[in-house]
């Protein structure tokens, strides 16, 4: 009891400058075991404590309240408090015990899960990010929490808006999996094909020692998207993959390959027949909407072929080409697609004709500067950091170790010996 | 001949005429069948064969205004070997046309190439005396000679001097200067720009046309940034105010833009953004390089089941 008000007061009176906030904080990591040890009489202490002034003490004390299991009483109060918390607290304070605060907000996941309403942690969840992280670039093991937290409640919109940042630093590789994994689930879920790709690209060629189920999963998804998006998939992965990658996770995704062969053959029934035929694995995937789309996206595939060699078509022949049942659907179909700016064409009504027109991008308007401008500036960026990469690589202990052995003990224009090893 | 004249007069020479005698005689050495050797005749065969650079001949034309004489056009003519003179008829034929077309220019002389001027010039230059009593000798020396600074032109004069008691006609050098009008200025910058000394590639080329414009922009900036300064000055009051500069800085930034049109703004955006586009794809390929040396650098350190054996170049 006495140990508990102690440390209250010292809470409230060492929470005012920098200095003593570091001193408050060792007092406190030593008595954090005695507070886990009275976790369940924690709570009144708390409306002594100020969140936005005492975020540190809070913090310790909140993350000692709810360290037991989670019943659906404590639940609903302890949502309230922690995204109360969350939202007030001071960001340098809790930045001085980054995982104290992360295990309190998984545990306001937990009960919102528990609670089933998802949509309440999303807010906090997000401002919790943003104080956690020292720069946009950052990525914390909050984001992909957050991102399973948009995915739940469906609100897509927030999830993209933290997707629009580019990542530079990784805490945790888990991290950085589940992240993108997420990231391209939700995109999958707006539509953005082309950003889900890449997030899930970013899975499947990320560096890792073992091969680990996110990558399967997310590797499944990618053969789907990479078909619906660009119409083709190819099974090499590109040099920047791991080898632990390019050897084993062709062999735990077979159905979806075969059904990339026939896709590419470009014969929906064959199409149709193979996935009738696997519905069960797809399904056990939860990837079953996913694979629909795909069946769908072969006519829009199949149309936009016709582009390449046809410039006026008239719409019985595109049904009876792409195979689909009516010119009313082929019509339906080729609108849809103007209106995604899938191909360029203009129907006549009259005749049933489709003639199909080139891009008409000039190229001549302020936008398009604009546009290409931001692009050499973000490139700019990016090349500087990579060069700073490389540097760092090239003086590499590792690096410079497995280089050196493989070098010929003699060079043939210097003739210092070259040591086989490099002690370091 | 001899050394410098003393007549008094001087000469102004466009770069036109130096271009066409040039030209003149490039064209006649190249269309030469064989072609000439440089300067020393070869022994072919056990004959001797004198293949030397060809002599062209022609006239310059321009006005003379008191005691400047100003060279502005030249023509070609025939040198007939029979009378060891020019071809006369056809000399009159063109004289008669240009006076057409430029009624202020007369016949000032005639110029031919070689490395000196010989005697048997004085012939022609005799025979020039009836149209223009002091005619000129533009002598071009067609011999490259990377280590020489100056033009290889000079301009002969005619003057009676007294040698050996009997008075000679003999050529005596003048000095002239260069003139240049603004549309010549324009061909004589393109021409210089086309073949550089050293024949430099392409890239040498670029980079050598692009700094020059990075320079001429930086000029122009600074000049901008001194008339702001001032103008900045101006208006807090460090500095009296003058209507006559204002009125100045007025008329020149009302001179831009000085095309407005509407298709203008299309070709020019066109352009600007092709630049940046090409500009674009520079970068892409720089940072695409350099991710590319990473990756491998990276796999070679990290990647635990890498490819052995072969060697791996070090970097």
């Amino acid at each position: 009891m006495n140990s508990v008000e102690g440390l209250v007061t010292q809470i409230q009176g060492l929470s005012s400058s920098a200095s003593d906030v570091l001193s408050l904080h060792n007092v406190l990591k030593q008595a954090d075991d005695s507070l886990h040890a009275e976790s369940t009489r924690l709570l009144p202490f708390l409306d002594q404590l100020d969140p936005s002034k005492h975020s540190l003490g809070y913090l310790y004390f909140l993350e000692a309240c709810t360290a037991g299991p989670v019943t659906t009483e404590s639940a609903s109060s302890f949502v309230l408090i922690i995204a109360r918390f969350i939202t007030s607290c001071a960001a340098d304070q809790i930045r001085l015990a980054p995982d104290k605060f992360i295990s309190v907000c998984k545990r306001l996941k937990d009960q919102v899960l528990f609670l089933e309403e998802p949509l309440r942690a999303v807010a906090p969840m997000l401002s919790a990010i943003r104080k956690l992280q020292s720069s946009t670039e950052n990525l914390t093991t909050l984001h992909p929490e957050f991102l399973l937290l948009c995915l739940l409640a469906k609100c897509y919109k927030t999830g993209l808006s933290i997707l629009e940042e580019d990542i530079f630093e990784v805490d945790q590789p888990r991290d950085l999996y589940l992240y993108c994994y997420y990231g391209g689930m939700i995109c999958i879920g707006k539509k953005c094909f082309r950003k889900a790709l890449e997030l899930l690209h970013n899975v499947v060629t990320a560096p890792m020692s073992t091969i680990n189920a996110i990558a399967v999963e997310a590797y499944k998804k990618y053969i789907l998207v990479s078909l619906i998006h660009h119409g083709q998939f190819s099974t090499s992965l590109p040099k920047y993959a791991s080898t632990v990658a390019q050897r084993n996770l062709k062999s735990f995704c077979q159905p979806y390959i075969e059904l990339a062969n026939s896709y590419t053959s470009g014969k929906i029934t064959d199409l149709e027949t193979y996935v009738h035929e696997n519905m069960e694995k797809f399904g056990s995937d939860n990837n079953l909407g996913l694979v629909k789309q795909v069946v769908s996206s072969i006519y829009k595939r199949n149309i936009q072929r016709l582009t390449q060699t046809y410039l006026t078509l008239s719409l019985q022949d595109i049904a009876s080409t792409v195979q689909l049942n009516s010119p009313k659907e082929a019509e339906m179909h080729v609108l849809q697609m103007i209106q995604d700016g899938e191909i360029y064409a203009t129907i006549n009504q009259k005749d049933g004709m489709v003639r199909f027109l080139e891009d008409p991008e000039q190229y001549k308007t302020c936008e398009m500067i604009e546009r290409i401008d931001s692009s050499i500036q973000r490139l700019m960026t990016l090349s500087k950091k990579l060069t700073v990469l490389d540097e760092l690589m090239s003086s590499d202990p590792m690096y410079l170790g497995k280089v050196g052995r493989e070098r010929q003990r003699f060079d043939f224009d210097d003739f210092d010996s070259v040591p086989q090893r490099f002690n370091i | 001949m001899a050394s410098s004249s003393s007549s008094g007069l001087t000469f102004k020479l466009h770069p036109l005429v130096i271009v066409n005698i040039s030209d003149h005689y490039t064209r006649v050495k190249s269309q030469m069948n064989p072609p000439p050797l440089t300067s020393t005749s070869a022994t072919v065969n056990g004959v001797e064969h004198q293949q030397q650079a060809p002599r062209v001949y022609g006239c310059v034309i321009g006005v003379q205004r008191g005691r400047t004489v100003e060279i502005f056009n030249s023509f070609e003519l025939l040198y007939d070997p029979s009378t060891h003179s020019l071809d006369r008829p056809f000399l009159e034929k063109k004289q008669e046309l240009y006076k057409k077309v430029f009624p202020h220019f007369y016949i000032l002389g005639w110029y031919s190439t070689g490395s000196d001027a010989q005697e048997s010039d004085m012939h022609i230059h005799k025979a020039l005396m009836d149209i223009n009593e002091s005619p000129l000798y533009v002598l071009l020396n067609p011999t490259i000679n990377p280590a020489q600074k100056d033009l290889p032109v000079t301009i002969y004069e005619s003057e009676l001097h007294v040698i050996d008691g009997i008075p000679q006609l003999i050529f005596v050098c003048s000095s002239y200067t260069i003139e240049t009008v603004e549309a010549e200025r324009i061909s004589v910058d393109h021409v210089a720009h086309l073949k550089p000394s050293d024949g430099g590639s392409a890239a040498t080329q670029l980079a050598a046309h692009l700094t020059g414009i990075h320079s001429a922009i930086k000029m122009l900036n600074s000049r901008i940034r001194v008339l702001h300064h001032y103008l900045v000055g101006m208006q807090k009051g460090d500095i009296p105010c003058e209507n006559s500069l204002l009125r100045q800085v007025s008329s020149l930034l009302r001179r831009l833009p000085a095309i407005e049109s509407e298709k203008f703004q299309d070709d020019f955006l066109m352009e600007y953004n092709d630049t940046l586009l090409i500009t674009y794809l520079a970068m892409f390929t720089n940072c695409s390089s350099t991710m590319n040396e990473l990756v491998d650098k990276f796999n070679t350190a990290y990647d635990r089941h890498s490819r052995r054996g072969g060697r791996t170049a070090f970097i």
